[in-house]
This record gives structure tokens, sequence and C-alpha cells, in this order.
């Protein structure tokens, strides 16, 4: 009698536990468009960040700039607590700490060397709004060009001060932060998406 | 089994103490680190004349407090970071074991770096069984605060929640959580587990401005503590206990009974939080070597061994009336009872 309510016991918090938690939840909800976040610099692509995050928050607290935040249920219960960035409101400063204290390897160690952060740093990748950009409309302002880390490997200025992206972009998103256009003219898009 | 007379050794009463040193020692870690991590910003950030009147204030204390161990904090207060879940010591990283399972189970695959940060804590439970959930768990800390406002407030007068359930339990909450991470494909085992999430919470407090929904489920399990069962989430649905009591089966060091010194009082049952059963020798792989039994007993019956196993029931204590009685009915009869010896 007493297996028995201990089974049953057993058997329905499961099911609750399937309902609550619909797996690929989290992931699905990562395609909203409206929740445009980078994973901290060195990361795996999502899935594999995901199975090795345990959520433990150092990379956080490692993090100089204070730029990692974390997720309550905005990006579904699978990503709960983990950490991302929101380039405009703070972007990477590419000091590569958080690699260095992540346990897991979810965030992989990147030396602070150029080679090695353009080989495994694969935030996202910026993007230019023409329309937008000051010097593209004839003002020259040159801003992004200033605030990035990689000039000239990432970013390239030419007439007018006139921005354009290059392949060694790694998505930090100091431009996007730092463009003085309102919305911004330049954006990180994420490469999970 | 034939056992030893003679007193425990008397430190390990006080051993209870040295548990609330811990205790409190971890959890003022967990408030201090946060702390230490947002004067390293502030630091960092080169602008003391700018800081808020409050942001100074946290500059201060903090300057004043690491000023003696660091001479750059901006680097040297990396050595120690992180919590209980996971966290770096001068270099040396250690971790959960619950969260090197929950791992294996979100990626499928193990991750040899990050088992061997798991290493220590895991020989340490093989030696002394779930000793983490009396001597380090940060919630420990709160949740045996939160068993003294029982004491109170039933001293007082007003209910508070004395229901027993299924200990093993448990075992199927490590279960489920495993299967979920499973499935999930992320390790939501950590979203369960109260020290991670206290760990986590209160550097939200702290560096991000607030409490995330994990404080929620915590002062839930606190409420559940108080109101439904004593201690009722450690003893029943704890996952990480769960992992800990069954590394802990076979643990080298218990805390075991001495027969000829029991006198039967049964208040090692009355503080046992784990709602054991020391006084008949019912400890099992769920005791977490708290010694609070060992404190309270006023005949110092409870002590350490060395074995792998629980001695069986050795029946009523030496210095009890039942034993007495049974004593002096036995030599009427002419009989000795087994196993006896001179009290």
């Amino acid at each position: 009698m007493k297996r028995r309510a201990f089974l049953k016991t057993g058997i329905s918090m499961a099911l609750l536990g399937q309902v609550l938690l619909v797996p690929e939840a989290g992931r699905a909800a990562a395609q909203k468009p409206s929740l445009r976040f980078l994973r901290p610099p060195g990361a795996l692509p999502e899935d594999d960040f995901l199975s090795r995050c345990i959520h433990c928050g150092q990379c956080g607290e490692a993090c100089p700039n204070r730029c990692i935040q974390y997720f309550a249920d905005e990006n579904g219960l699978a990503s709960a607590d983990t950490p991302y960035i929101v380039p405009r409101e703070k972007a990477c400063i590419l000091c590569m700490k958080c690699g260095d204290v992540c346990p897991t390897g979810a965030i992989q160690k990147v030396r602070y060397e150029l080679d090695d952060i353009l080989a495994k740093v694969k935030m996202g990748h910026a993007l230019i709004d023409k329309q937008l950009c000051l010097s593209w409309q004839g003002k020259s302002c040159g801003v992004c060009y200033r605030a990035c880390k990689l000039p000239d490997v990432a970013i390239r200025v030419g007439y007018m001060e006139q921005p354009e992206i290059l392949d060694g972009c790694v998505g930090c998103g100091l431009c996007e932060r730092s463009c003085i256009q309102i919305p911004q003219a330049i954006k990180v898009i994420p490469r999970s998406s | 089994m034939k056992t030893t007379t003679g007193k425990p050794f008397f430190l390990w009463r006080h051993l209870n103490k040295l548990r609330w040193l811990s205790l409190s020692l971890v959890f003022a870690m967990l408030v201090f680190l946060p702390y230490a991590h947002v004067y390293q910003t502030y630091v960092a950030a080169h602008a003391y004349d700018l800081l808020a009147d409050s942001e100074k204030e946290i500059y201060d204390v903090m300057e004043s407090l690491t000023e003696p161990f660091v001479s750059d904090p901006e680097k040297d207060l990396d050595a120690v970071k992180g919590n209980t879940w996971s966290g770096t010591l001068f270099g040396f990283k250690m971790s959960d074991p619950l969260a090197v399972a929950g791992q294996v189970a979100a990626s499928k695959r193990v991750y040899l770096p990050f088992l061997l940060t798991a290493l220590v804590p895991l020989l340490a439970t093989l030696l002394l069984g779930r000793f983490y959930c009396g001597w380090i768990c940060p919630a420990t800390f709160l949740y045996e605060l939160n068993s003294n406002l029982a004491a109170w407030l039933h001293r007082a007068g007003l209910k508070t929640g004395n229901r027993r359930f299924d200990r093993r339990l448990k075992y199927l909450v490590l279960g489920a959580g495993l299967l979920l991470s499973m499935l999930t494909g992320s390790v939501m085992v950590a979203t369960i587990y109260p020290p991670a999430i206290i760990g986590r919470e209160i550097y939200y407090a702290v560096a991000l401005g607030g409490f995330g929904a994990g404080a929620v489920f915590f002062v839930g399990t606190l409420l559940f503590d108080l109101l439904v069962a004593r201690r009722g989430f450690c003893r029943y649905l704890c996952p990480g206990g769960a992992l800990y009591s069954l590394l802990g089966r076979y643990r080298l060091v218990r805390i075991q009974r001495v027969v000829e010194q029991c006198n039967d009082c049964a208040k090692c049952n009355a503080i046992c939080e784990f709602g054991l059963d020391p006084l008949r020798d019912g400890f099992g792989q769920e005791c977490n070597n708290c010694t609070a039994c060992i404190a309270i007993c006023p005949t110092d019956a409870l002590t350490f061994r060395l074995q792998l196993h629980d001695q069986p029931d050795q029946g009523p204590g030496h210095l009890g009336r039942q034993y007495q009685r049974e004593k002096a009915a036995g030599e009427q009869d002419r009989r000795t009872p087994a196993g006896e010896e001179q009290p």
C-alpha cells in the first residue's frame, strides 16, 4: 500500500514536470525577433552552450564591465539564469575574463590575442543601416570606428568616415553601443539567428 | 556487535559550533563576493568622484576590508569567485557534483575538465556522506534559522507544520530533474536546487539590482518548511540531498550510538533536523554528520566511528529505565541478556 502511494505520487509529479516544461520551448523563444541578445564572447553555438552552462553566474561576476546580464524567463525556461549581453545597453569589451572563469567550457577559454579572438569569438556580426548612418548621409561621424576594439580588422572607414564592416567583426557590440543615432544605425545581428 | 565503552572525544561536543561558524562563513562569503565584484568594477571605472553616495559607501567599505590583502583590487580580487554551486578558489575550480550530473544529462557527454572540478567534493562526500548539507550549504544556514523561527512560533502557541512524507521522494525529484535536463538540453536541476539559487540570487540582488524568480521559489521552500514539514525541502525534496545521500551511503565517518552510555532521553531524535532516529541507531544514508545530536546528548552517548555500515539496533540504552527493568527481570530468571556487560 505504501509503495503504491509512493509510486502514484512519483508518476503524477513526473507528469506535472512534463507539462510545465515543454522541451524546445527555450529555443523557440530564441527566434523571437524582439529579443536580440548576444551570448558572452567565446560561447559555444546556442544548443551546445545551453547544454553546457550550469547557470552558476561566474561569468557575470568576472565581467569588469558588468555587461553580462541573466535571463529570467523571457527566453524560455531552458535559458533561465543563463548569461546574455544587450549591446545597446552595455557592450562586451572583449577582455576574455568570462572564458577563463567558466568551469564548464560553455564559454571557451580565449587568449587575449587577435588570432585567438578571431578564431573563437563569434557573438554576431554588425550590420550598418546606411539610411540612418550619419556618415553615409553626408555628416562625417566615424564614432563606431573609434569605438571598435579591432579597427581595420572588423570595421573600416573610407571617404567621409563612411563605415564598412569587414569579415573580422566578432560582434562585441561596442559600435552599436557607441552609435550616436537614435535608433542606432549599426546593429549586431547575433550568430544564433 | 561488541562496542568499546568510554566517553567520546570531548571536542566532538563542540563541533556543532564549528559547523555554525562554517555555515556563517560560507554565507558571509556569498554576500561578500558580489560586493567585491562591484567594487572591482568601480575601481576599473577610475571615477570615484562620479560615484553616487551609496556607491561611494560600498567602495569605501570594500576598500578598507580588502586593502590589507590585495595591492591591485581589480586583478587580485579575481582570485576568489563564484558560489557553492561552482566557484574558483585561488585558481582551483570546484563544482557541485550535482552540477556535473546535470551537465552530463543535458549534453549527454562527459566534459572531463569540468568533471575534475567536482572531484574533491565527490571524494569528501564518499568519505563523510552528506556533510555538504550540514556544513556548507548556504540554504541550510537559512533553513536552520527558519527551524528556529518555527520553534519560537511553536513556543508562542502558533501551529507550525510537522507533517512527514516519504523520504524517497527526493530521489524522484533528482531523477525528474535529470530527466528534464536531458529533455530540454539545459541544466534544469540548477533552477530547483536551493544552494545554487541562493548563490545566484545574492549576486543578482547586489550587482544586478534585484532578486530574480529563484528568490520566490526559495521563499516558497522556506514557507513549506515553516507551515508544512520541518526542514521539509531538505528531507523530502532536495535533488542535491538525494545525490549526496546516494554517494554517502557507504561513508566511512559515521555518528553512532554508544549503547552503554545512552539513557533513552530521546533528545537526539528531537534535535535531528533530518528527522532521523539516532535513539535506535537509525542513521542511514540520510545523516549529514551535522553533530547536533552529539552536542545535545546529556550522557555523551553519541560518537564518531569509522565503519562502512551502521550498527544494527542495539536496543534500549543501558542507563535507561527500560533496560534496568529488563535486566532486573532477567536476573530474577537467573538468565543474562545476550551481549550484556557491566553498565
